[in-house]
């Protein structure tokens, strides 16, 4: 037993909420700060996306952590199921949609919301894929808490 | 697996917050273990045995 497997005293539903909304609050920052400071011409646009988008991440990150050791062993486990069921059904079904998209025949159409060029129907796949993947997510890690209370 | 920890609790007068609060896990989890509905691990369970004064054989049993 030692201090990083054993939180004093687990993390609470307030604490839940502040995490949430301060998730969003970084990735509207780290979203602006992107749209402002990497609208400039060439490479250093790039470099200012790049790196506005690896500070939101690497502090997306340490929340986690810092999430992780604040919670029981029990809510663990029910992330970690969700990880493996939800993200792994996910992932299958919105594979699926992806697949299907990318080797359907040239000349049968798409929604239009999922773009006309290859690149971009492959990009709204994987984006499709993600969703899917949260969804999934939220629905196992529902369904472990469920069959556990 | 079986375990008596509703009824060690009750002879105690705790609420499951407050057994919660003495093994540093969720009421939810409390609850779970309870019920039957969740193991705990190794390290859990010789906290829950501290906890009640009792060897881990006496809180859980096999089905």
């Amino acid at each position: 037993m030692n201090e990083f497997t054993t939180p004093k005293r687990p993390h609470g539903p307030g604490v839940t909420v502040a995490v949430l909304v301060g998730s969003l609050v970084l990735g509207g920052l780290a979203g602006a700060g992107s749209a402002f400071l990497g609208d400039q011409p060439g490479p250093a646009g790039v470099a200012l996306t790049a790196a506005m988008i690896s500070a939101a991440m690497a502090a997306g990150l340490a929340a986690a952590v810092w999430w992780w050791r604040g919670i029981d062993e029990a809510a663990r486990e029910a992330h970690k199921w969700a990880w493996w069921w939800g993200g792994t059904g996910g992932m299958a079904v919105g594979a699926v949609l992806l697949l299907t998209l990318m080797m359907r025949a040239q000349d049968v159409p798409v929604p239009s919301g999922f773009g006309s060029r290859a690149a971009d129907i492959f990009v709204s796949g994987m984006m499709s894929i993600l969703l899917f993947q949260l969804a999934g997510y939220t629905l196992a890690w529902a369904g472990w808490w469920l069959k556990h209370r | 697996m079986n375990n008596r920890l509703k009824v060690l609790r009750a002879e105690r007068d705790w609420s499951q917050a407050d057994l919660a609060d003495a093994l540093g896990v969720s009421r939810q989890t409390v609850n779970a273990l309870e019920t039957g509905r969740y193991d705990p691990s190794l390290p859990l369970a010789f906290r829950i045995a501290k906890v009640f004064g009792q060897p881990i054989e006496s809180i859980f049993t096999e089905d």
